[in-house]
Formats: structure tokens, sequence, C-alpha cells
């Protein structure tokens, strides 16, 4: 099935000169060909000569992601497997970011002018820590991470991320980039008809990607997002102005906000939990909690736990926390998040994992490069570890908040 | 800030380098660098591609039809030594230190003889 999709323009998106394209499309074509090309290749030349080379040497089979990677660093296969996924990440920033710096001094002036044009409100407080999780590397190899600013205003690595995550997502999440909220959202309409939000706050909201599904399909609600990043929120601002979208951002850390006990009916994150730590994300936990009002619900769509998965399918995943600067990728999946959720004052009971399965299928087929039959093949694919959205959908943590005559019994 | 009217150096610029080491994915040196370098080439010769095929859609839209005025091309002798003369030279170039080499074994040019001609020249 060949990968046409296309991002949707929108005023705040850096444009691309024809070369910048190709260059992108390049970075997006080699990620589908490593993930479609070279990852299935790792099964045999495990099966057949690391592991037991390994059996040889050590006088057993392997028993765990440790031992299965100790085994297949040395085999040149994976090497080139390993090199090229790097290179291709780095190939895909280079060639947004040589085209953001062209286009920087433009975009923060559009950035300003689209977010004085709307109502929605944006909180840069003065003097904010992002926490070191977030700033000792630069996750996933962004260069800048999602905190630096070169310059007052700053929305560059807003706009990296913009432009970078659909083409590290190969398009997978739809035109918009939003699959991973319209999904939640979807999710939620179909089980809890009668769930009727007033105030949801989207924790980790980078420039807003899975926040905006949030109001579009509940208008009526009043929808946050934060995150530690100034560049993100500022840029999310701009971008939510642009898509024609009120929605409200603030530079906050999801462990500690400034919103008052019970404010909100809905608290959601995507893919923000692996990019946190040990320390934080049970603070993230309690932080829901409190600011969720009875009978809320909290949202987490992140990756599934290790422990649902065989040695060697954690073993290629825990390659990001390799590879690729996410120092938590690996160790965040071993937590326990039924237990931190109940330590944070969720019932046990009304706390599980489910699937959200994915939306891109329901609303991408109008959009450029986007054929119904290709987007049909994202939705329904299995599980494949490696895989950018492994098929069968999104993992969503749900806890349910007791309604206050429950909390008084 | 954010003035237009700065220069291209004095303006703001991207972060182009991520913070945190680059692993190693090779044991033998340099075949990390030398990768990169081989897939950025790669990358480029793919925007060639996509330039040359947008040239003949543009061309096509403006009623001159390249591409099938190219698969129509019949190369006369010309063309056909000139585009000949064209791939030899870039393979030369290609396979610039493999000839480096068989020519060093021609002229028994070894690594004991360099140095020593630096010690000799040293001394003179």
């Amino acid at each position: 099935m060949l990968n046409t999709f296309q991002q949707s323009a929108h005023s705040a998106l850096p444009t691309a000169t024809a070369d910048e394209a190709s260059r992108q499309e390049f970075a997006k074509s080699f990620k589908g060909f490593i993930q479609s090309g070279l990852l299935p290749g790792l099964t045999p030349v495990y099966q057949t000569r690391v592991s037991r080379a390994f059996e040889k040497a050590n006088g057993r089979a392997p028993a765990d992601r440790r031992d299965i990677r100790a085994g297949m660093v040395d085999d040149l296969y994976f090497q080139h497997y390993a090199a090229a996924n790097r290179i291709a990440q780095e190939l895909l920033w280079e060639s947004v970011n040589g085209s953001v710096d062209r286009q920087l001094p433009q975009l923060i002036e559009k950035a300003k002018e689209l977010s004085a044009s709307t109502p929605a409100k944006l909180l840069i407080p003065e003097g904010f820590e992002p926490p070191r999780y977030v700033t000792a590397l630069d996750i996933h190899c962004m260069p800048g991470g999602y905190c630096s600013e070169v310059c007052a205003d700053d929305i560059s690595v807003g706009a990296l991320y913009d432009r970078g995550v659909y083409l590290y997502a190969m398009g997978y999440t739809g035109p918009d980039n939003d699959d991973m909220g319209r999904s939640v959202v979807n999710y939620l309409k179909r089980k809890m008809p009668d769930f009727k939000p007033r105030r949801i706050l989207d924790m980790g909201c980078t420039v807003g990607h899975s926040t905006l599904p949030y109001k579009e399909l509940f208008p009526e609600a009043e929808v946050w997002g934060i995150d530690v990043g100034g560049p993100v929120v500022r840029y999310a601002h701009a971008r939510a102005a642009a898509m024609g979208q009120e929605v409200n951002f603030a530079q906050m850390n999801a462990e500690n906000t400034s919103f008052p006990d019970g404010h909100f009916d809905l608290v959601v994150s995507h893919i923000l939990l692996h990019e946190t730590s040990g320390k934080a994300m049970p603070k993230i936990f309690q932080e829901a909690f409190r600011v969720l009002a009875p009978g809320g619900m909290m949202v987490h769509a992140d990756l599934p736990p290790f422990d649902l998965m065989d040695p060697f399918t954690q073993f290629i995943l825990d390659n990001e926390t390799w590879y690729n600067n996410e120092p938590f990728w690996g160790a965040m999946r071993d937590m326990d998040q039924v237990a931190l959720a109940e330590k944070a004052g969720f019932d046990r009971a009304e706390v599980r994992f489910d699937t959200a399965p994915m939306a891109v299928m329901e609303f991408a087929a109008a959009a450029a490069g986007y054929s119904q039959e290709a987007s049909e093949h994202v939705a329904e694919r299995d599980f494949t570890a490696g895989e950018f959205a492994p098929g069968g959908g999104w993992e969503v943590l749900i806890a349910h908040k007791p309604e206050e005559k429950a909390l008084a019994a | 800030m954010n003035d237009m009217t700065m220069t291209e150096e004095e303006r703001p610029h991207v972060i182009r380098h991520a913070k945190g080491k680059r692993p190693q994915f090779y044991d033998t040196p340099g075949l990390d660098a030398a990768m990169s370098m081989i897939m950025v080439l790669a990358n480029e010769m793919c925007v060639l591609r996509d330039r040359l095929d947008s040239a003949e859609r543009v061309a096509k839209g403006s009623g001159l039809d390249l591409a099938a005025g190219i698969e129509a091309l019949e190369l006369d002798q010309d063309a056909l030594e000139e585009r000949e003369q064209r791939r030899q030279d870039f393979l030369q170039r290609l396979f610039y230190l493999q000839l480096k080499d068989a020519d060093e074994a021609a002229k028994a040019q070894t690594e004991a003889v360099y140095n020593d001609t630096i010690a000799d020249i040293a001394q003179q």
C-alpha cells in the first residue's frame, strides 16, 4: 500500500520550497521503508542466528529484552536497521529545520498575528522552569527540544514539531496530526453518550494536535492545553486560531497546575507519560485526580505496558530508549499504571486499560493523499512492534473519579 | 526582536543539533558517519529526481510533453559517446580510492616508504 498521505496546510504551518518538500517526503518514505522493509527482517535474524549465538555463548536461551539486546547489537543486520532508524530521524528533523530556519522571522510574526486574533487565553508565566526530564536530552532527537527559545516570542520548535511529527507519524495520525485526540473523543462518545464535559484539560499538549478535536467534538466545553514548553504552547495558540478553534493554552507543569480543585470534568493526555519520569508520573496522576470534578474522567493515551508483550517485542520497542533520546520510554512501560491511579485516589474498580480504535479512516478520506483504502489499511493493521501507531488502536488508561455521594458513603 | 530588517546573520536561527550523545551502531570506525553521508546523498538524489519530474510536469502543462519526448528520443552517435564518457568519468570518480590503491601498488608506494620519506626529508 503506497503511503501518499499529505499534511493539511494552515496559516501557522511552515511552507516548503519544492526541494524542501522533496527532502521531507524522502524522510517520510525512508521511515516507511524501514518499517515495512527492514523491521520484518529482525525476527528471522534473531530467531536463526542471534538467539543461537547467545545460547552458545551463555549456555542458556535469552531470557528477557536485555539478553536479546545484548545479542542483537553485535549483528550487522540489526546495526543497519538501528542506524537507518536513527539516520531517518536525523534527516527528518534536518529536512524540516532548514525550512523553518529559512522563514523563521515570518513564522514568528504570523504566529503573533494569529494569537492576537483570538479571544482564547494564552498564559506564559515569567520565570517558568521546565522539569529536567524534558531538558536533559532533546527528546526523540528533535533539535532544541520543547523548551528552547532562540529569541523573544519564539515558536521555532513548535513549528518544527508540527511538521516533523507529521513526517514521524508518516501521516498515520491524519492530515491534522490529531488522530489520538479524535480517537479518544470517539471512544468516549460511543461508550458514554451522556458524558458532556464542561471543562477539559489536555496535559502535555505540545502544539495542540490532540487538543483541538475535544473542542470540535465538545463545542460547548472550555478546553485548555498545557505544556512545559513555552514555544510549543505559543505555537499551539496560534495554530488553534489558524484552524478556527477557540482553545486556551498555558505553559504549566502537569505535576502541579494552577487550576482549582475539581475544575475539570475530563483530564486527558496523549503520548505524554513516556516523556516524563518515574517521580513525575505519580504526581501527574495525583494532579489529574485533584483537578477533576466528582464523576470526572481521566484518560491517558500512551503506549501499552511491557507486561502485555513478549520479550522480543519489548526489545524492539525499547530501541527508542537507547537510540532516540527517549530516556523514560522503557521504564514507563514497567510502571504499574493501575496502581498509580489507585494511589492517586481513584477506585481500583474504576480504572482500566482499553483500546480506542483509530479514527483516521473515518475522517481522512477527504484529505489530500488519503485514499479510503489506505486509511483503512492504517487503521486495521494487527499489532506490530516497531511500527508507528501499532495496529489495533491507541492504548488508553481510563479512570473514573467517584461521584460526591460515593465519596461521602 | 524579530525585526524584519535584521541581516541573515543577526536574525535568530533554529537549533540544528539535538542535545544528547549520539550512539554508534557499527563496529567499524567511521562507518556511522559514512552511512549518514550515503543517506544524505540518497536524499539529494531523490530531490533531484523529484525536480526533474516536476520539470516534466510543468512543461507538459505548458504544452511540451518532455517525458514522452525523453522516452522517444533516439540518441545519435555523438550523444551515445557523450553519455558513455560521462558515465565512465563518474565511475572513475566513484572508485577513486580503489584506483588510487591500485596505482600505489603499481608504484610500490607503501606506508613504510611514506614514513621513511618523511624521516629522510626531516634530516636533509
